[in-house]
């Protein structure tokens, strides 16, 4: 405690304690950094409420399989459990009408639940078992792309219709003709956020902020693909860390760099915390997110920037007064006590379009199943879907604005 | 010329209110020679109370109050509970380090439990309170100029306690010989906790400042700052007042010109690029002297 005492040794022990301890601090922040950027589109229906089984509908030509393999149990189960819940709401409307026509005959649906734990090892088992079973003529699932790209395979062997609502990997619906995806590649988001940046909003000049994930870097650079193909000039990209809290430069950059608009690769942890900083610098230009821009937070921020106006693409919006999308909001709601979220809406049209591709093909053959999937056109409730030849879904998003307060469709 | 003044502005607003949590560092470094780690939660736990008190319509300025009091109160409890024990049995330097660093990692994650104030990211009230101010091609935000006058003002009213008070006497007495402080009557466990109270005041001020100016608050955003903050400390010479505010300055600058000039994902990485610069060419920090009397 001497003042007279070695400072310089003093210090040197000061500063191998701190280096060792930046080391390990910045660890502890990195492990989380990410509470903020949870996915946003999902709800949570995680009631078991089982609404398929509560009816009696007779079967007069026995019953058909759905199989759900997802996450039922540990961190992602509130996605497999929404996937359930979406399967049997859509099981027990079918059933309700009497079931599927397959040539002149009524089946019923009955919508068997795997649980893969999110595990590579227990989706192999599962998607084991699942071909093993005749009754079974789809599969929903699984969560993960990388857990459905385990189990694809072996769906595609068997022969089994295998539609993931939430896979993103580009290459996933490339591992067989069975396997398809009701979730879109962020191609078709960004190309809708281009839409609204330069037809809907008229503007030429676009800035793009991406934060530094990979996910970010590939939306980013998909932003600025479709900026060039809508005849737009992308003026400058800016990325950001995931964590960054300061826009001060990123928005003096946009504004000599002349941006009319400014089209953000980022969660709403990150576009909030821009828009608030773009009302304060009084750089008011719109701002057009991604489809997770569409959270209840967001709401909050926007708060914030009355000045600004925020848009962005989504393929579900539960407020959209179309009647037909509120009374499956309804109906979700009265079974599991939340609103569906955009991934259970996936899950939910999924469902539709395999016993749509069942009814169409006429007969019980997956094979045939497999084919009419290709030629449907299916009126769902995450947009209007169609599959292209790699087994894609090609949706059209709608344009979402904040207005007064709330989440609004944006006119025109 | 315009973006370089621009992104200097931001850094030297930016760099007084790093200096604000920086003096905590060193105030409790020159009576302690501890580095506290629980310093950046302070700061989070701060920022969070004036969150909580606005949002149950306290007033933005009774809040504020509460915060700065709270937080002082949690940083001389933290040193309390935790330290004083490890002290009195002569514990290493280094198990009340660890110590410092534990405490840090608790109060962060008793903040983001769910029921508690939940790990997302929050909208924090707006301390722009008058119109901002626009120079040329230049605007400075109101919230930035209040974050630069309040932060120094507040270093120098901690400047003038330390060397002007009999409090700041005690203390600096008690950094030169805690021993001989004692033996000639100074209340040694007093200037301790109130050594605490000030550094935790002064980290809650900061919190209201900076999340006032950016107008988001998260649980986790107290470990990068309190180590940009800690490398101000270092920068400027820890355990000295004026090298804090200095090493906040240069720090914060720094930030600002590497986002400009390098692209943003530079900017957290430049207070640790300067800290280790400017170590090697002076190993005590810019105002650390040999033998140097310090607080």
């Amino acid at each position: 405690m001497d003042g007279s005492g070695h400072p310089s040794k003093e210090m040197k022990k000061v500063i191998a304690a701190l280096l060792a301890l930046v080391m390990m601090l910045s660890l502890v922040a990195c492990g989380n950094k990410d509470d903020s950027q949870k996915d946003p589109g999902n709800g949570p229906g995680t009631s078991q409420n089982d609404p398929s089984k509560d009816n009696n509908t007779p079967s007069t030509g026995g019953t058909i399989k759905i199989a759900v393999a997802a996450p039922m149990t540990g961190d992602n189960a509130e996605y497999g459990i929404g996937f359930a819940n979406a399967a049997k709401l859509m099981a027990k409307e079918w059933n309700d009408k009497g079931g599927v026509d397959i040539g002149g005959t009524k089946y019923t649906i009955v919508i068997d639940e795997y649980d893969d734990r999110s595990d590579s090892d227990e989706a192999a088992l599962i998607a084991n078992k699942i071909v093993s079973d005749d009754d079974v003529y789809g599969v929903l699932g699984h969560f993960a792309s990388g857990i459905c790209m385990v189990a694809a395979p072996i769906y595609q062997d068997a022969g089994y219709v295998n539609i993931s609502p939430t896979s993103s990997h580009a290459n996933y619906s490339g591992i067989g003709d069975f396997i398809f995806r009701n979730n879109t590649v962020i191609v078709v988001e960004t190309a809708t956020g281009a839409d609204i940046a330069i037809d809907y909003l008229g503007k030429t000049k676009v800035g793009v902020l991406s934060i530094d994930t990979e996910w970010g870097q590939s939306a980013g650079k998909s932003m600025e693909d479709n900026i060039a193909a809508k005849g737009g000039t992308m003026v400058l990209r800016q990325e950001v860390s995931v964590d960054a809290v300061d826009f001060a430069t990123e928005i003096a950059n946009f504004k000599s760099a002349g941006a009319e608009v400014i089209m953000v690769a980022g969660m709403y942890g990150t576009l909030g915390p821009l828009v608030v900083a773009m009302q304060n610098s009084g750089f008011t230009v719109p701002v057009v997110g991604c489809s997770n821009a569409y959270t209840d937070n967001m709401l909050e921020y926007a708060a914030q920037a009355p000045d600004i106006q925020i848009y962005a693409p989504v393929a579900f919006f539960a407020g959209n007064t179309d009647p037909k999308i509120q009374a499956y909001v309804k109906a979700y709601t009265d079974a599991y006590g939340a609103a569906p979220s955009a991934l259970t809406t996936q899950a939910y049209d999924s469902v539709g379009i395999m016993l749509t591709a069942l009814e169409k093909a006429g007969k019980l053959d997956r094979d045939a199943m497999k084919d009419a999937i290709y030629d449907v056109e299916y009126d769902g409730m995450s947009g209007f879907t169609t599959f292209d030849e790699i087994g894609d879904a090609q949706k059209v998003f709608t344009k979402v604005t904040i207005k007064d307060g709330a989440w609004a469709l944006a006119e025109g | 010329m315009v973006t370089f003044l621009g992104a200097t502005i931001n850094g030297l607003v930016l760099g007084m209110a790093y200096a604000l949590i920086a003096v905590g560092y060193s105030l409790v470094f020159g009576i302690l020679r501890l580095i506290n780690f629980a310093h950046g939660s302070i700061y989070v736990f701060g920022a969070y109370m004036v969150y909580l008190f606005v949002s149950l319509q306290v007033g933005l300025f009774p809040s504020i109050l509460l915060a700065i009091l709270l937080a002082g109160l949690l940083a001389l409890l933290v040193d309390k509970i935790t330290l004083e024990p490890l002290r009195k049995k002569n514990s290493m330097l280094i198990s009340d380090l660890i110590t410092t660093v534990g405490v840090s990692f608790i109060i962060q994650n008793v903040l983001s439990v769910e029921k508690v104030f939940g790990s997302e990211r929050k909208v924090f009230p707006s301390l722009n309170l008058f119109s901002n101010i626009t120079i040329g091609h230049i605007t400075i935000q109101s919230s930035q100029i209040i974050m630069f006058v309040v932060a120094l003002l507040l270093l120098l009213v901690l400047t003038f306690i330390v060397n002007k008070t009999k409090i700041g006497l005690s203390m600096r007495a008690t950094e030169q010989n805690s021993r001989a402080a004692k033996l000639m009557g100074i209340n040694v466990n007093f200037v301790i906790s109130f050594t605490f109270f000030l550094g935790g005041a002064s980290a809650a001020i900061a919190g209201a400042l900076i999340c006032g100016y950016y107008q988001v608050i998260s649980p986790t955003m107290g470990s990068l700052i309190g180590l940009k903050a800690f490398a101000a400390a270092v920068v400027g010479g820890i355990g000295i007042l004026h090298g804090s505010v200095v090493g906040g300055l240069v720090v914060g600058v720094c930030e600002c010109l590497a986002a400009q000039y390098l692209g943003s994902n530079v900017r957290d990485p430049m207070a640790f690029v300067i800290l280790i610069i400017i170590l090697i060419i002076k190993p005590n920090g810019l105002f650390g002297k040999k033998g140097i009397t310090k607080v």
